[in-house]
């Protein structure tokens, strides 16, 4: 408890930067690689770490570079006041990226490092050694004229940007990077004692719980909260439409809430228009479609689903009269105390954001509404405040997965070749607000939307619709969508041109590392030998963010039509291997997630309400539903920049598991969730 | 209202309003955030605790458990399972083999694996499977978790 209080004396972030979204932000090595008195090293990031292993990775880059043991090296990570700033954690980036920016800075630290130690010991760069945080003279023997990083460091202060041709640790050199390596934060969770967002107690703290609009945008017209403050340590507060209760103890705040009575009026329906974005546009597709010898034309559905985490969101907030410090699961750190700053009318640097884990969280977490609503109840209540959502409140109050409706009409030539390729998009916003912005959307919302494959003359277009749902960004934003779709099809025309699926795929595929991956996964499988009946095996892959990704699915079909997942194959490259260990459990758990979203997910909405309320109405796969086993294999590329592993893992499953089931029983499903129903309605003899 | 609870080989004294769920007492009187809240339902394990009433520790929503029936019970919370700080082997092999992402869940699975292997030391997959049923994972690492049972069942 005091360790959190004390934190507020912390310095706080000298300035806010960044305000032009796509300026280069600067690399500056005093901001990344702290020096410690006791010889460890604490290293910066504006990236979060919530379960995707990247606290671990970081320290395995700084410690390679200045030739430390992991073990030595600290991570910061979010802290608005100590890091760097940083646009967001998504998008499987942050190896790629931040990985990259921490390496260089570590490379050129220790390079400068070097330089001091020779001009200090007057020895030649080529005779010093490094071991344990301190520079020798390699060519003296008793080892007493070391001199530790903290002191080489110290004067003058090492500081500057960070040039982008440092020379880096070679593969071949490489002790601590492409090792597996725990968890640092293992032993914390296994013991208890890993601090959650919800974990987090101030002084004073109450539990507070926001009154939250039924609509969007609804205004609260009048208040009955008579009973609400009849009861024991309950306060009711409010500021215009903005309405809560905050109290003693956690079950206090949730009956208040309950017992208060508000009328509210809905909002004027927003005239919102369906954006329409052109991602493609050859000439001539329509005739090649008419001269093509097999054409197939599908619609592939997917229901809106949720994120749904295993604890629902929650912040703590301790406003004060001129600052603020806020506890948040948020991906988006500085942003979040942009929006903060401006509920609250504080200046930026008087914000502070504390990262804290959240519980896993798969592109949720851009959006800080808890944050938000502890931040205005700890105003309006003078006193520190814990918002903790309920289950009912996460399935109902955070924004869901779009939905999409994919229409395509492709062509196959008499040579079994793809001559022409018409697909139409249509989904909701991926992205953080409700406003579309054209530019941005084909990386969101069209993410993945064109096919990695040659597919001859192509017209491709992205349709974005309004909708009354909250949507917001989801793990691969739209590229698990477009990937069901565009993967299905390829099984589909292969079956139409009468070939297999993997011949077909390879003889459309020009990248050889999307190759590689596609004829590992399919020799590890053994796809393509006889199957028993009821058993089959399916296909897909795509190419995520520079990341490849190839998987196969195998299912066995019950007699009433009830397909269940039994094993599962993925061949993965993305570039220099960190931890391979930990690309392994990010792919594992990105494939029994999407696993679950296939087969079992579906988001109940009535007229933009959602009507889902608990894991008894929105099932999620169970220990009973985990695969036999998920063989991962990780192809890296030693040559290749590292890219992200937490997304790609998920983005071609439901099309492989479709193409499973087609495989084992006849039946092709374009629509998700896919149960026993839908199998059977499409399975050829019912 | 008072009430004295045996919470990992302590006795420990809270005064809260009567019927207050077990796990609000832990991590809002007791300090113990290791059990978390999920649901407040019992459908996703993240709360469980085990309970002991004399025939040995099951595993139990602390959600669902109202502090005047803890008060009879003897509870022992994922921070009781370690001793001397030596994990216990169920501990061990989930950090082992890094049967865990976000690790939300973790506390709830491995409370649920302690009771499991108190009662079948030797499970098959299909009983690691069907005590850990209740244990629901977001990031999905229940292949991982079946293997660190075993693992720790040796
Ligand atoms: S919180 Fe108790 S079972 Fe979900
Ligand atoms: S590890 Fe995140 S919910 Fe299980």
């Amino acid at each position: 408890m005091s360790r959190e209080v004390s934190e507020r004396a912390a310095r706080v972030a000298p300035a806010s930067r960044g305000s032009a979204p796509d300026a280069p932000i600067p690399n500056l090595v005093e901001q990344r690689i702290r020096f410690e008195p006791d010889g460890s090293v604490t290293a910066f990031s504006g990236k979060i770490e919530f379960g995707q292993g990247i606290r671990t990775a970081f320290a395995q880059i700084v410690a390679e570079e200045l030739r430390l043991d992991p073990e030595r090296v600290r991570m910061v990570m979010g802290d608005t006041a100590q890091v760097p700033f940083d646009r967001g954690t998504f998008g499987s980036r942050s190896i790629a990226q931040d990985g990259d920016a921490l390496r260089k800075a570590a490379a050129y630290a220790r390079e400068q490092l070097l330089r001091r130690a020779s001009e200090k010991l007057g020895v030649a760069r080529e005779r010093l050694t490094i071991a344990d945080g301190a520079v020798r003279d390699g060519g003296v023997r008793d080892g007493s004229r070391g001199l530790t990083y903290a002191a080489l460091a110290a004067d003058p202060p090492l500081a500057g940007e960070v040039p982008d041709d440092v020379p880096l640790t070679p593969a071949s050199e490489h002790r601590v990077l492409g090792r597996p390596r725990a968890r640092v934060e293992a032993r914390d969770i296994v013991t208890g004692r890993a601090t959650y967002v919800a974990d987090v107690r101030l002084d004073g703290m109450l539990h507070g719980k926001r009154l939250q609009p039924p609509v969007r945008g609804a205004r609260l017209r009048s208040l009955d909260d008579a009973a609400a403050r009849a009861m024991p340590g309950v306060r009711v507060v409010r500021d215009g439409d903005f309405a809560g209760v905050v109290a003693e103890r956690a079950a206090q705040a949730q009956a208040a809430l309950d017992a208060l009575e508000a009328d509210w009026t809905s909002p004027n329906g927003d005239d919102q228009q369906t954006v329409v974005i052109p991602m493609r546009e050859d000439d001539g597709v329509d005739a090649a479609l008419a001269s093509a010898a097999h054409v197939v034309e599908a619609s592939y559905v997917l229901p809106y689903i949720s994120n749904a985490p295993i604890g629902p969101s929650a912040a703590v907030a301790d406003v004060r009269a001129d600052e603020a410090t806020i506890y948040a699961g948020t991906q988006r750190p500085f942003g979040l105390r942009t929006e903060i700053a401006s509920a609250l009318g504080l200046a930026e640097e008087r914000v502070r954001v504390v990262p804290r884990m959240p519980s896993g969280t798969y592109g949720r977490n851009s959006v800080g509404d808890a944050s938000f609503e502890a931040a205005m109840l700890s105003r309006l209540a003078k006193r520190p405040v814990l918002v903790q959502w309920t289950r009912e409140e996460e399935f109902t109050y955070a924004p869901a997965r779009p939905a999409a409706v994919l229409d395509a009409k492709v062509g196959v030539g008499a040579d079994g070749s793809l001559v022409a390729w018409r697909y139409d998009e249509h989904t909701n916003a991926h992205g953080y607000g409700f406003a579309v912005d054209p530019r941005v959307a084909p990386f969101t919302s069209g993410r993945n939307a064109i096919p990695p494959y040659r597919f001859g003359k192509g017209r491709i277009t992205l349709y974005i619709e309004p909708t009354p749902v909250r949507t917001a960004s989801f793990r691969s934003l739209a590229a698990a969508e477009n990937v069901f779709a565009i993967e299905s099809l390829l099984d589909e025309l292969a079956f139409a041109a009468r070939t297999d699926p993997l011949t077909f795929r390879l003889r459309h595929i020009d990248d050889p590392r999307l190759r590689r991956v596609v004829e590992a996964v399919a020799e590890r499988a053994t796809l393509g030998e006889r199957s028993s009946a009821g058993l089959g095996k399916g296909l897909a892959c795509t190419i995520y963010h520079g990341t490849y990704c190839a998987q196969v699915a195998e299912v066995v079909i019950a007699a009433n039509g009830t397909p269940r997942l039994t094993r599962f194959w993925c061949a993965v490259d993305p570039g220099l291997v960190v931890n391979p260990d930990g690309v392994r459990n990010q792919i594992e758990g990105g494939i029994q997630q999407s696993a679950s979203w296939t087969l079992l997910e579906e988001l109940g909405q009535r007229d933009g309400r959602i009507t889902t309320t608990g894991w008894d109405t929105y099932p999620i796969a169970t220990f009973r539903d985990a695969p036999e086993e998920i063989d991962v294999h990780v192809m890296g590329d030693e040559a290749k920049p590292s890219t992200g592993v937490g997304e790609p893992g998920t983005v071609p499953v439901a099309a492989a598991i479709a193409n499973a089931i087609f495989a084992a029983c006849g039946a092709r499903v374009r629509e998700l969730p896919i149960g026993a129903e839908r199998v059977r309605r499409a399975r050829p003899n019912g | 209202m008072k009430y004295r609870l045996r919470v990992n080989g302590g006795t420990r004294d809270v005064d809260v309003p009567r019927g207050t769920q077990l796990l609000e007492v832990l991590r809002d009187d007791l300090g113990l955030t290791g059990a978390r809240y999920g649901c407040g339902r019992g459908q996703c394990g993240a709360c469980f605790v085990l309970a002991d009433s004399g025939r040995g520790p099951r595993a139990v929503a602390s959600c669902l458990m109202a502090v005047d029936q803890a008060a009879t019970v003897e509870i022992t919370t994922v921070e009781g399972l370690a001793h001397d700080s030596e994990l216990h082997p169920v501990q061990e092999a989930f950090a082992a083999g890094d049967a865990m992402q976000c690790g939300y869940c973790t506390s709830g699975m491995v409370i649920s694996a302690v009771a499991l292997l108190a009662s079948s030391p030797k499970p098959s997959d299909a009983e690691i499977r069907d005590a850990l049923a209740p244990n629901l994972c977001r990031c999905g690492v229940y292949t991982r978790a079946i293997r660190a049972v075993k693992r720790a069942a040796g």
